[in-house]
């Protein structure tokens, strides 16, 4: 393409942009003349270019704009018709141009309409400056000294009537210095013009720059042991100079966030005009600098949060004003540079974000649960603002409320190494906050020292240095052969990073030290080092490939003196302390350093007594289950697991509360699958299992010591077996729940525990006499377990007891006597029967009858010795 | 390498006139490296170690702007003194598109080697070092083994 075309380009590209937005200020404020004189210079160049290089239809659209324009410059008020107007036409200047830049030529067709659309607010701008000027002055005059000196001007401003005579005033510093002080003004316009310059050529001056500094380091160290001053000074100034230049070269890439700004006032005039609303744009710190390229990535995620301010946040003017608040809205956009951060922020004084609809919407969603969402702080509510597929608004716009968006808003900003954040007041408004570093090359880093050697890492993860050592506050701890920081209110994890990268540690027992606190994904860890050698910004190089394998390094740089360090990877620190986000990843890393004799084991409570241990192989997983997914169903828990019924067993006397999540761990043995029912996973560890004192009890193998504690280990065969046995019953017999047959003669007591029994989940079948019992049994209705008074009148408990035992069906079911208060044990009685509570002692009926029960489905698969004496009894 | 492999080498290079190598030495034993991929010849200013790179990695050099992987060659050899010293020599070395340095003890000179001296590998070598080297020249009454670029840069894992 011809380079004379290609300056055209970009000239009126830039030229577009910056009259569409001043035509939108113009738009509000149309007394500044100042602005609409700006515009008609623009499209004025952009004419006289066009039809200097030919291209005709270009020519004839800005020609119609600008005689339109020469009549708002005249004086004529705009209205919204005709700056719409003017925008369209900008906007098809804009197509043809594209099309130019893409082909070379002019594309075919004509502007008919949209010259004709000019023409005609042309002349309706006309006919109202007409109308307005007869009364007051004629036009001429306030043209006229528009180009004249200052002094001219404020002469002829006094007699004009309110609407011209402000642009009399103001024109001229727009347009008169131009002439006569040509110097300051030129000079003005030379600063803020662009070059393009490929970024090939700024990364070969980077390149350059980099060996210069070289070189100069080199002709420092020379020169260090010489007493030659001639040489001295000039070499300072050579070095002073040379750091400039890099600085220099690395800011050639930075461009001011103005040019983010730039389409912002037209896309809140349009956003307004959607939705119905009264918006003002205030836009804030222009001049800041960032990266370009991240000036394109943030362009997306900043008109999408505006989007959404003006739709969500803002009210409509009625709203607004029932609120008390002035009907025009306001969206704030401002950008500051701190810490080596760009934070830019978008807040509006909208209806705020309501907690409350958000919380309803997240449990219909189904993404926590009601419990949980109690637990949940006002800013982690807020965050769900950013899940995937969240929108809290009742109907879905043009604009927005589809609930995609501020996901990949929040992607977007992160994939660049920012973050966002929002605070919200009901009523108030919303604010957004963007972290952004500066640029993507050059990022703040901490030059640390460790074991005599130079790391980098990066400031974004570091949230303070701390000094620790005797005349310091703050002591390191030794915990279980972890280091820890007391830290304030909190203990933070501490790893020393000679001792991470293997280096030769000096001895340090005397010395001062440094903990460089961070922060990774919501985890703070502290590192510690010799010390903070300086804070630079580094370029950062990506690893080669073959030390990439390194987790712990990002990248390496060179630093201002020329010499190479490396860059620390926080998130692969904290991987080697066991913090990260995937637990997957945390098992195959440790998978890799474990010693033969180690086993990963799980750590949990469960009920009373000491903590309980299991090994990570025999589980299949862990899963943390909601109280809505268990149900008892065939007199058990059971959840449903992979689409089919999983038993839960509760491990030990865990009491099953049905109001809280319980982790459950998986187990799997060939067909069978159980799930342990347990109350909290303490912790998982690597550790040997040595067993030391080997148990009686039907469900543990022994206990053990686990880093000076006791634990247990569970037996999990035991729990398959117990649930292996009752599977193959529940084929038998079709009852879903336990079946229990009370029999007592006394029908209150009757009335009193048949509902009693029935909330604790039994299935009870009353009988009022040892005679009506039987006949229960015979007719062969199942029964679990028989609750019987032990004075039933005709027969007593033992003869029943003998009776039932008889029954083929029932001479297993353990059987469980209910005492008058006043009578006591009986041993002469015999001890047929499971065992005897006291009537009114409910809690000890609960608690033998379903302890009873689940001995007889162990026994059942266990043994047959006790069933034999019983049979023999 | 296997020799299978190093005769299809050799072959190759019987038909390319140039096989000049650069003598380079380390621990007093002569090295030969292929001359068109010796790219500068510079002594190490300052070397900053990887810690837990692989061993043979001696550090990251700043060579004019670009940071290059110094490989030492005593430590691939398994020599003794493997101790890089700053100012030590090293041949920059373009491999798959990553800088590399071969830091030696000394650079000794060009030798325009052809096929009449190319001898047989000798069977009973340390293997671990055959697989560094792809060929045998005798000079005179120097035996110099031809070292691999491919593999003296081949740290995939």
């Amino acid at each position: 393409m011809d380079e004379l075309l290609r300056d055209f380009i970009i000239e009126t590209n830039q030229h577009l942009e910056e009259a569409a937005t001043q035509l939108v200020l113009f738009e509000r404020d149309p007394t500044d003349a100042s602005l609409i004189a700006k515009i008609f210079r623009l499209v004025h160049t952009i004419k006289g270019t066009c039809s200097f290089l030919g291209l005709t239809r270009l020519q004839h659209i800005a020609h119609a704009g600008e005689t339109m324009i020469g009549e708002l410059r005249n004086g004529a008020a705009p209205t919204q018709s005709s700056v719409t107007v003017v925008l369209a036409a900008i906007d098809r200047i804009k197509q043809i141009v594209e099309e130019v830049e893409r082909s070379g030529v002019e594309p075919e067709g004509d502007d008919n309409d949209m010259i004709a659309e000019l023409d005609a607010q042309a002349a309706i701008l006309a006919a109202s400056l007409a109308a307005a000027a007869a009364p007051a002055a004629a036009t001429s005059p306030a043209e006229a000294p528009a180009a004249a000196p200052p002094e001219a001007a404020a002469v002829a401003a006094p007699p004009e009537v309110h609407a011209p005579a402000p642009v009399v005033a103001k024109a001229p510093p727009a347009k008169g210095p131009a002439a006569p002080a040509k110097g300051p003004a030129a000079a003005n316009a030379r600063s803020s013009e662009t070059i393009r310059v490929a970024v090939d050529a700024i990364e070969r001056m980077m390149q350059l720059v980099s060996e210069l500094v070289l070189t100069r380091n080199q002709l420092l160290e020379l020169t260090r042991h010489r007493q030659d001053d001639t040489v001295k000074s000039p070499l300072q100034r050579l070095s002073s100079l040379t750091t400039d230049l890099q600085d220099a070269v690395m800011r050639a890439r930075m461009q001011p966030v103005e040019r983010l700004y730039a389409n912002l006032p037209r896309l809140i005039r349009e956003l307004a005009t959607e939705c119905g609303k009264k918006i003002d744009l205030v836009t804030e710190g222009a001049d800041t600098e960032l990266d370009r390229q991240l000036i394109e990535i943030l362009r997306d995620p900043l008109t999408h949060m505006i989007r959404n301010s003006a739709d969500h946040g803002l009210e409509t003017p009625s709203e607004r004003a029932a609120a008390g608040k002035p009907e025009t809205g306001e969206i704030r956009v401002a950008a500051s540079h701190e810490a080596g951060q760009i934070t830019i922020t978008i807040s509006d004084d909208g209806r705020g974000l309501d907690i409350e609809k958000i919380k309803k919407k997240l449990i219909t969603n189904g993404t926590v649960t009601e419990a949980e969402v109690a637990k949940l702080s006002e800013d982690e509510i807020f965050k769900f603002i950013f899940a995937p597929g969240f929108s809290t608004a009742k109907t879905v716009t043009n604009v927005s409320g589809r609930g995609v968006g501020m996901d990949v808003v929040r992607s977007n900003i992160e994939s660049i190494g920012g973050s966002i954040s929002l605070q919200s007041k009901l009523g108030k408004g919303t604010k957004f906050s963007m972290r952004i570093p500066l640029t993507l090359a050059i990022a703040p880093a901490l030059i640390v020292e460790a074991a005599g050697q130079r790391f980098a890492l990066p400031q974004h993860a570091v949230v303070e240095a701390v000094g620790v050592g005797q005349n310091s506050g703050h002591v390191i701890d030794k915990v279980q052969n972890a280091l820890v920081l007391r830290l304030r209110e909190e203990v933070v994890p501490v790893i020393d990073m000679s001792q991470v990268l293997g280096l030769a540690q000096a001895d340090r027992e005397n010395t001062e030290q440094l903990v460089v606190i961070m922060r990774v994904g919501g985890e703070s860890f502290g590192v510690i080092v010799d010390k903070v050698a300086d804070v630079q910004e580094v370029v950062v190089k990506p690893l080669s490939a073959s030390l990439a394998h390194l987790k712990v390094f990002t990248g390496h740089t060179i630093l201002g003196d020329g010499s190479v360090v490396l860059i620390l990877d926080p998130g692969g620190l904290a991987m080697s302390i066991g913090i990260e986000k995937s637990g997957d990843k945390k098992r195959d890393a440790k998978k890799d350093v474990a010693g033969a004799d180690k086993m990963r084991l799980v750590l949990f409570r469960a009920g009373a007594g000491v903590v309980k241990v299991l090994p990570v192989s025999l589980i299949a997983r862990i899963e943390m289950v909601e109280p809505g997914r268990i149900e008892h169903a065939d007199g058990r828990l059971t959840m449903i697991h992979q689409d089919r019924l999983m038993p839960l067993v509760p491990v030990g006397s865990t009491n099953f509360e049905t109001s809280r999540s319980y982790p459950v761990l998986v187990i799997t043995d060939g067909d069978l699958t159980v799930g342990l029912l347990v109350d909290e996973i303490v912790d998982i560890i690597e550790e040997t299992l040595d067993v030391q004192l080997s148990s009686g009890g039907y469900d543990t193998i022994g206990a053990a010591v686990i880093r000076g504690h006791a634990v247990e280990f569970i037996d999990v065969t035991s729990y398959l077996q117990g649930v292996a046995s009752s599977m193959t019953r529940q084929t038998q017999k079709q009852s879903s729940r336990s079946q229990v047959l009370l029999v007592h003669n006394d029908a209150f007591a009757r009335d009193f525990l048949s509902p009693m029994l029935a909330a604790a989940g039994y299935r009870v079948t009353a009988a009022s006499s040892a005679k009506e019992a039987l006949q229960i049994i015979d007719q062969g209705s199942h029964v679990d377990a028989v609750v019987t008074s032990t004075e039933l009148g005709e027969m007593t408990s033992n003869e029943l007891m003998s009776a039932v035992r008889r029954s083929q069906a029932t001479r297993e079911v353990p059987v469980i006597g209910l005492l008058g208060s006043d009578e006591g044990y009986d041993e002469s009685e015999g001890d047929e029967l499971t065992m005897r509570v006291q009537a009114s002692d409910r809690q000890s009926l609960l608690a033998g009858l379903s302890s009873a029960l689940k001995a007889m489905q162990r026994a059942e698969k266990r043994s047959a010795s006790k069933s034999k004496n019983e049979v023999a009894a | 390498m296997t020799t299978s492999a190093a005769v299809a080498l050799t072959a190759e290079r019987t038909i390319s006139e140039d096989i000049s190598t650069l003598t380079v030495v380390a621990n007093g034993e002569v090295f030969g490296l292929p001359i068109q991929t010796v790219q500068t010849i510079f002594r190490i200013a300052s070397l900053a170690p990887v810690p837990m790179g692989p061993p043979d990695i001696a550090g990251l050099v700043n060579l004019r702007g670009k940071i290059v992987t110094a490989v030492s060659l005593r430590r691939r050899l398994k020599m003794e003194n493997d101790v890089v010293e700053t100012n030590a020599l090293a041949i920059g070395i373009e491999h798959k598109g990553e800088y590399f340095c071969l830091v030696v003890d000394k650079v000794g000179e060009v030798l325009a080697l052809d096929d009449s001296k190319r001898i047989p590998i000798p069977p009973h070598f340390d293997p671990e070092r055959l697989r560094l080297t792809t060929e045998f020249y005798r000079v005179g009454k120097m035996l110099i083994p031809v070292l691999d670029v491919n593999a003296l840069f081949d740290f995939a894992k």
